[in-house]
């Protein structure tokens, strides 16, 4: 038998090791997002599989934890931490700008997302027998669980077909915005009427004054944290080291989701609001690169829990119910995003394509599942049912989105609309990849010579966000070619600061050519290469 | 950005004498060593010239933005010059330039130059606005029209 640390390190690194494996195997053979992979390997080594299995020497790797619980209080102290970790990037990552110029369209498609998808997942709980009335806690978790997209999934399969700046696009993305700030309120009122209902409290009056609390601690937060932004920044810029920023600003973050849930909201909704305070300020880009090696780590490790937590034997009396839950998602998302893009200019093209990219759920759902399971307000049952909707919006989402584009129509009703006017992209063809590399490494260096924070998106595609205050560009390369997108605003800046690289690099290249001393110091690097007779002078 | 800090009234000219782009950008260097922005005026001349020969900064309707990287200035300086008929400088359209910005930034120092250029030379893709610089009677009025 392990000592509890010793089995805590084993589960750690057993997990890292295995999640990491599954993802890459879902994403490298598959095409499919990693963390499906990285669900179904927590599933798989849980203590409702693999887990029991008694091993020589350790024993059972994951056994069940005091009171039954599925995984260890350290494992889910971890997880949980992993979960305060994605909200703040997620919040971090929140593009109120992208939001407020395409408020009118992302503000009704996410409206219409969310509130479909809270009364169908709530409804389903009713209406299939899960919950007696529509306030009881398990049937507003399930609603929640609805409500929530998960925008990265989508946001990568648009980042490959080239469709983040179309009016697709920009709307998925800010819809997206709004419906991640909603469905955080959502979760904030439902934690609390679910408490105020455990508490034995059911009077309306008590709930209401709940929900109020709630969503009053939600926007004072935001409020006082987006107001506080620029001076909080500068304070952070004081300790000049990128990772000094880094770690205070989560640091802080980890302090306001413990007082968000000392006052009754769940601890992630306080990291939401932390990393959406700095979301407006130029520490974004710097921010995340610090932290994207804790969260590569981290956050498979909380997709694996969450998939551990999942108990078969629970799932198979409401299979059906999930898979009729998973359909409402699909249904909720697909009709209650696609029918007001239809009045936002779009046609059925259009519309579908926006219906498609907010259907993934992840991250969100799962905290959302993960805290009500813990707070005793929903069982195992319906966690599997959350758990099931997550696998089948994930894996339909990207393919649905991805075969939307195939068919190259136009998505809005009359393509000359203003969404296309307000971005403006810059395309330049080279006559080989490697220079179009070399000038993308120029053209990187001089907006960081101009004080631009610039942030490498993958390291797999030369994709990049470039981002100083209100001032935000993407630069993309790919074989020979190189796109940068903008506001009509900065494309003059754009447009200079392209110019002076490529003069640059004509310079560069004449001065080459007449150059002679050039060909004699490539002379002098390979002359002697294979000059020795006998290999002695090349001994140490 | 703060667009004030380098373009003041004792660097903008309101009538260039100039007949040549050469004699131009002296003018228009001479008018920052007198203001006390530069140190050394041949090298920030020689900067501006050899920017110049890359490829012309005079682009359409009388609009050009010579500008050059030398370390003999501290920070980013600015100014601007009217020139009444304009003059060849090579322009994309052909057409004489008429209104000139002129930027020089420190080589070796990070800093939002290419940005204040382009946030300067923004209003000047207004026709209004070149023509009331054209008809402008101080550098106080120019100011103004281009910082408010």
């Amino acid at each position: 038998m392990l000592s509890t640390e010793i089995q805590f390190i084993f589960q750690l690194g057993i997990l890292i090791v295995f999640t990491r494996i599954g993802g890459y195997w879902l994403r490298r053979w598959l095409r499919l997002p990693g963390v499906l992979g990285e669900l179904i390997v927590g599933m798989l080594i849980g203590p409702y599989a693999l887990g029991q299995l008694h091993w020589p020497l350790v024993g059972k790797l994951f056994p069940f934890g005091p009171g039954g619980a599925p995984v260890s209080p350290e494992l889910y102290a971890f997880s949980t931490f992993a979960s305060i970790v994605l909200l703040f990037l997620s919040g971090l990552e929140t593009d109120l700008s992208t939001f407020l110029r395409y408020s009118v369209a992302g503000t009704v498609v996410g409206i219409g997302g969310v509130a479909i998808s809270f009364f169908l997942g709530t409804g389903c709980a009713v209406w299939f027998g899960l919950a007696d009335n529509w306030l009881a806690p398990h049937a507003l978790f399930l609603g929640a669980i609805a409500t929530a997209t998960s925008v990265g999934i989508s946001a990568r399969i648009l980042s490959e077909r080239r469709k983040m700046d179309s009016p697709e696009g920009v709307t998925i993305l800010a819809a997206a915005v709004f419906d991640d700030v909603l469905g955080i309120i959502v979760l904030a009122i439902v934690v609390g009427m679910s408490r105020a209902e455990t508490e034995g409290g059911v009077l309306w009056s008590h709930i209401l004054f709940i929900a109020a609390k709630a969503f009053g601690f939600w926007i004072g937060a935001t409020a006082a944290g987006l107001l506080l932004a620029r001076r909080f920044s500068k304070m952070l810029k004081y300790f000049k080291s990128t990772q000094a920023i880094a770690a205070l600003a989560l640091g802080f973050g980890l302090l306001l989701a413990g007082l968000s849930e000392m006052a009754g909201l769940a601890m992630i909704i306080g990291a939401y609001i932390m990393g959406l305070s700095l979301s407006r300020t130029d520490l974004v880009q710097v921010i995340q690169k610090e932290i994207e090696g804790l969260q590569n780590i981290l956050v498979p490790v909380f997709f694996a829990t969450m998939g551990m937590l999942v108990n078969f034997a629970a799932i198979v009396p409401v299979l059906k119910i999930g898979l009729i839950y998973s359909l409402f998602a699909i249904v909720s998302k697909v009709a209650g995003c696609g029918v007001p893009a239809l009045f936002c200019g779009f046609n059925r093209h259009g519309a579908a394509r926006i219906g498609v990219g907010m259907l993934p759920r992840g991250e969100v759902a799962l905290i959302v599942a993960g805290i009500g399971l813990t707070s005793g307000a929903i069982g195992q049952d319906i966690f599997g049912i959350a758990i099931l909707m997550t696998l089948v919006t994930t894996l339909l989402g990207p393919m649905l989105l991805a075969g939307s584009f195939e068919n190259p129509a136009p998505g809005l009703r009359r393509p000359d609309d203003v969404a296309k006017s307000r971005s403006k992209t810059i395309q330049l063809s080279f006559p080989s990849p490697d220079m179009a590399d070399f000038l993308l490494a120029r053209i990187v260096r001089a907006f960081r010579q101009e004080e631009f924070y610039v942030y490498r998106l993958s390291p797999d595609a030369p994709t990049y966000h470039i981002r100083k205050d209100e001032i935000f560009f993407i630069l993309e390369g790919e074989g020979g070619e190189i796109q940068l997108t903008t506001s009509v605003q900065y494309e003059t800046l754009a447009r200079l600061v392209i110019a002076e690289e490529m003069l640059s690099l004509r310079s560069m290249l004449h001065m080459a050519q007449k150059n002679g001393n050039l060909d004699s110091m490539e002379y002098n690097l390979v002359a002697d290469l294979f000059g020795g007779d006998n290999g002695e002078e090349s001994l140490p | 950005m703060n667009l004030k800090k380098p373009l003041t009234v004792e660097t903008i000219r309101l009538d260039l004498k100039g007949d040549t782009k050469e004699a131009i950008l002296a003018e228009m260097v001479d008018l920052l060593m007198a203001s006390g922005h530069i140190r050394d005026r041949d090298a920030v001349l020689k900067a501006v010239l050899e920017r110049e020969k890359r490829m012309s900064t005079g682009m359409q309707n009388g609009i050009a933005i010579p500008h050059g990287k030398t370390d003999s200035v501290d920070c980013l300086v600015a100014a601007l010059g009217i020139k009444r008929g304009g003059v060849d400088f090579g322009a994309l359209d052909g057409q004489p330039s008429n209104i000139f910005v002129m930027t020089v930034s420190p080589d070796s120092r990070t800093g939002p130059h290419i940005q204040f250029l382009a946030e300067i030379s923004r209003p000047l893709n207004d026709a209004a606005v070149r023509a009331k610089l054209l008809a402008a009677t101080s550098p106080d009025e120019v100011l103004h029209l281009l910082i408010g």
